[in-house]
């Protein structure tokens, strides 16, 4: 028997021709048919639901406080879809009380017993539906079917059960994450199990502890960058642990929870971690640093508007912009370390902040020692040029302590 | 002689009969995933990323030169972008006009000395300014560089995030534009590099204040004719090279990058033609030679819509230049060619672009030149002859069509039933004589490619705050 290509050969370009103008106007043909189909079918569709929309709507309050019967409903799928739905926006943007209002219904009208039943039993696109349906109702009864769901072949329906978790935003819900991927190790991408870590540990960021010390890999730098995010202070000691670690992305997370310590020991912490040798995890603390808006963190800041990487550098001037101590001895220490992309990204940082005005204000005002200074320092503020008068001027500035006071 | 016109009215029949099949197995594709894509956004729900912590920033480039009558409408459009974390970055490219002087009095700038690293080549700046309304917006002012590129260079330098969307000032994205072009960054930063989203043609719609109000077909054939050949290269094409992590283009209307990685191939290409071509052909290469696992994507529903040349002069201008763009990218990358070393994009996508996108015109006026001296010649059958027509007219058609019903079956942007039966019209009608006067566009581009005019030339625009439905 022949290959393909030689039987194509052998039957010849005309009868082929003629074969292939008849399936193309066929193919035509259906593709003209199924889009007049469609449009029809779907304008019939929509027209018969927004009628229905509207009459169920009119009986809202009554159909879900029960006094029509669930059953009347209940019945036809084209209904309960629609009613469902409406349940659904509305849970997103209601508040606690209505929010209450309508889990009931959705439990006593059983549509969450049923959206259950279907994240169990059902597979493919019908379970991801029922899935991801639980997780908006934010019904803790759901928890169980959803982390059944994550031990789903598919990684999609794997997904949408992990976004319902997440939606649930409580610890239960986080415990089984926490116990799933402690079981399979990382088998979703970081960034949607991060997010829905996130939103589930923000209550007991504790949980998270046990699981840290003895993941491995990539899922260890997805649970520690979940507890830079979600850290408190009570949990600052059990942070130092990971001071040290010698995972980046551990490092950088114990910096970024530090914004969140005890003040004395966040200072320690950071101080050691802005001299780190990965940009990344200095950037971080740089970060925290600021956030603690202390005029203690000045000296680090200053060595972070010195760094080798241009973010690490933004950063810290964005830091020091927002401390409120006066600026303009901050300035003169940013000039004092003679730094010219120190100094350009301290000043692009004070533009953003649009207070470049404010400090050249102040430098009129003259709060500066002497009117020769005050020029000096004008002249940097305007032109952004440090000059070896300049240089020279900024090595005889004042002692870091005597401009702290 | 008489026995070479046969063989070469043979293999004319072949390649046209291969080119179709690829057509017709990448719709297929397409259709098959962007089904799944639809399926996929259902577990999404966009709103959730809006406030997200983990999204990561994105700097806005848009390249602006000789914009004035757009320009404020364009960037007030990028600046109400839903997006957690943005900075737009307009680059005025040494506009003659008072495109600088509009935005400075909108946005109330003023002069800033922002972080400007000169990693990618550009032509001097003049100035950096910020808006004193809003500090995510700095406008890069420089000196005319000549292309696209050196503007978009310029804004690369000074951008600070780790992913840059680089698009046209003088295009309109939709609101959730950027949350649906970073789904798949979000869903695997590691892996996936760079994003491209769908162009769609902006003629015809009504636009107010900058935002897309109704979407309507344009009223010239040349504008619809535009409209079936953006759908079929976006939803047909890229979706199915993007499948198969072959996608050679990111619109340069539309596209996000991973920032570093745009920094280590040195950002746009100042002399390229096709600036956007070539960086994610520089960027294929660059991760293949390291050996890196990634990912270039395309995701059909994160729209952004551009204004198309609505006469035949400023068309055919455009088509030469992508055909020199074409050539201009093809040529210094010869050595990927069947490359094991390059995978996929040496041995299949590149070859596909040589063989049905660069050698096409010329193939089909050598063929119809055969087939004319055949038909002198009485060598020429007919009946054969008008078959084969029929044929390739019934094959495109379908193709055609294919996009039409990919458009219906997941955005359904064209709600009118006039629309849809006017698109589905030009898809019979757009074969004679648009397609041989397009043939004839990137024969020219190639000829003044040979001959060495690489010149740009700008086209005919009516400007965002022009009625485009006018």
């Amino acid at each position: 028997m022949g290959s393909i290509f030689e039987r194509l050969w052998r039957v010849g370009p005309a009868a082929l021709v003629a074969e292939a103008i008849v399936a193309a106007a066929i193919a035509n043909g259906v593709l003209l048919g199924f889009i007049l189909l469609r449009r029809w079918y779907r304008k019939r569709y929509f027209a018969r639901r927004d009628a229905r929309v509207f009459e169920l709507r009119k009986e809202w309050d009554r159909l879900i406080s029960g006094e029509i019967p669930y059953e009347t409903w209940r019945q036809s799928s084209f209904d309960r879809r629609i009613v469902e739905a409406i349940a659904l926006d509305s849970l997103e943007a209601a508040g606690a009380e209505e929010s209450a209002r309508l889990l009931t219904f959705l439990r006593k009208s059983g549509l969450i017993e049923k959206r259950i039943f279907e994240a169990r039993k059902l597979t493919g696109w019908r379970r991801m539906r029922a899935l991801v349906a639980l997780g908006q109702t934010r019904a803790l009864e759901g928890i169980s079917a959803l982390a059944q769901g994550l031990r789903d072949r598919d990684l999609e329906i794997r997904l949408a059960a992990l976004r319902g978790l997440g939606r649930m935003a409580c610890p239960q819900a986080a415990e089984e994450i926490l116990a799933w991927v402690g079981e399979r190790g990382l088998c979703v991408p970081a960034l949607p199990l991060q997010s829905a870590l996130i939103q589930c540990c923000a209550e007991r960021p504790q949980l998270l502890i046990p699981y840290l010390q003895h993941a491995q890999g990539p899922l260890r730098e997805v649970l520690g960058r979940v507890l830079g995010e979600v850290a408190t202070p009570s949990l600052s000691l059990d942070l130092l642990q990971f001071v040290g670690d010698d995972l980046d992305e551990l490092r950088a997370a114990a910096a970024r929870a530090m914004s969140q310590a005890e003040r004395g020991l966040a200072f320690d912490v950071l101080n050691e971690l802005v001299r780190d040798p990965v940009w990344f995890v200095r950037l971080r603390a740089l970060v925290s640093l600021g956030e603690l808006c202390d005029p203690l963190a000045i000296p680090d800041l200053l060595v972070g508007l010195t760094d080798s990487h241009r973010l690490v550098r933004l950063r810290a001037a964005e830091a020091l912009v927002k401390l409120t101590v006066p600026m303009i001895s901050i300035f003169q220490q940013v000039i004092a370390t003679r730094d010219r992309y120190g100094l350009q990204a301290y000043l692009t940082a004070l533009e953003n902040a649009d207070l470049r005005g404010k400090l050249e204000e102040e430098l009129q005002a003259g709060a500066a020692d002497s009117k020769e200074e005050k020029e000096t320092l004008l002249r940097i503020l305007q032109t952004g040029v440090l000059r070896a008068v300049e240089l020279a001027m900024a090595e005889s500035a004042p002692p870091k302590t005597a401009l702290l006071s | 002689m008489i026995r070479l016109l046969e063989f070469s009215n043979h293999a004319l029949f072949w390649y046209y009969l291969a080119s179709n099949i690829s057509y017709l197995v990448m719709l297929i594709v397409a259709l098959k995933t962007s089904a799944v894509h639809q399926r996929r956004l259902k577990s999404h729900r966009l709103e959730w990323y809006k406030d997200s912590p983990l999204a990561p920033p994105i700097t806005i480039i848009a390249p602006a030169h000789n914009e004035e009558r757009s320009i404020r409408v364009a960037v007030r459009n990028l600046l109400e972008l839903e997006y957690p974390q943005l900075e737009v970055i307009v680059v005025n490219d040494g506009s003659e006009d008072r495109t600088l002087e509009e935005m400075r009095k909108e946005f109330r700038l003023r002069p800033v000395r922002a972080v400007y690293i000169p990693d990618a080549k550009s032509a001097p700046v003049r100035g950096l300014y910020r808006s004193q309304l809003n500090t995510s917006l700095l406008v890069v002012d420089k000196e005319a560089g000549g292309s696209k590129a050196d503007a978009v260079n310029a804004g690369l330098n000074a951008a600070t995030s780790p992913y840059v969307c680089i698009v046209d000032a003088d295009s309109v994205l939709e609101r959730d534009a950027l949350l649906r072009i970073m789904v798949p960054i979000m869903a695997d930063p590691k892996l996936v590099v760079a994003v491209g989203g769908i162009i769609r043609v902006l003629n015809g719609s009504e636009i107010k204040g900058g935002h897309l109000q109704r979407v309507r077909l344009p009223r010239k054939s040349i504008e619809v004719i535009q409209v079936i050949e953006y759908l079929r290269a976006f939803l047909i094409g890229r979706e199915a090279w993007g499948q198969g992590n072959m996608l050679m283009i990111i619109s340069g209307a539309f596209g996000v990058f991973r920032t570093d990685l745009v920094r280590a191939v040195g950002g746009y290409r100042s002399q390229a033609i096709g600036e956007d071509f070539d960086l994610v052909a520089r960027l294929h290469r660059l991760l293949l030679d390291k050996g890196v696992d990634y990912r270039i994507h395309f995701v059909p529903d994160p729209m952004c819509w551009t204004e198309v040349p609505s006469d035949l002069k400023s068309l055919g201008r455009q088509r030469a230049r992508w055909q020199k763009g074409l050539l201009d990218v093809l040529w210094p990358n010869r050595d990927m060619l069947f490359r094991p070393r390059f995978g996929r994009i040496g041995c299949f996508a590149l070859p596909y672009l040589w063989l049905f996108e660069f050698f096409a015109p010329v193939i089909e006026i050598t063929g119809i030149m055969t087939i004319i001296l055949a038909a002198c010649l009485g060598v020429l059958s007919r009946e054969f002859f008008l078959q084969f027509l029929l044929f390739g007219y019934a094959f495109a058609t379908v193709i055609s069509i294919g996009s039409v019903l990919q458009e219906e079956i997941t955005y359904k942007r064209y709600n009118d039933w006039q629309d849809v039966a006017r698109l589905v019209s030009y898809c019979f009608l757009e074969h004679f004589p648009y397609r041989q006067m397009h043939m004839i566009w990137r024969l020219q581009g190639l000829w003044q490619y040979l001959r060495g005019d690489l010149a740009w030339k700008p086209l005919k625009r009516k400007g965002l705050e022009s009625a485009v439905g006018g």
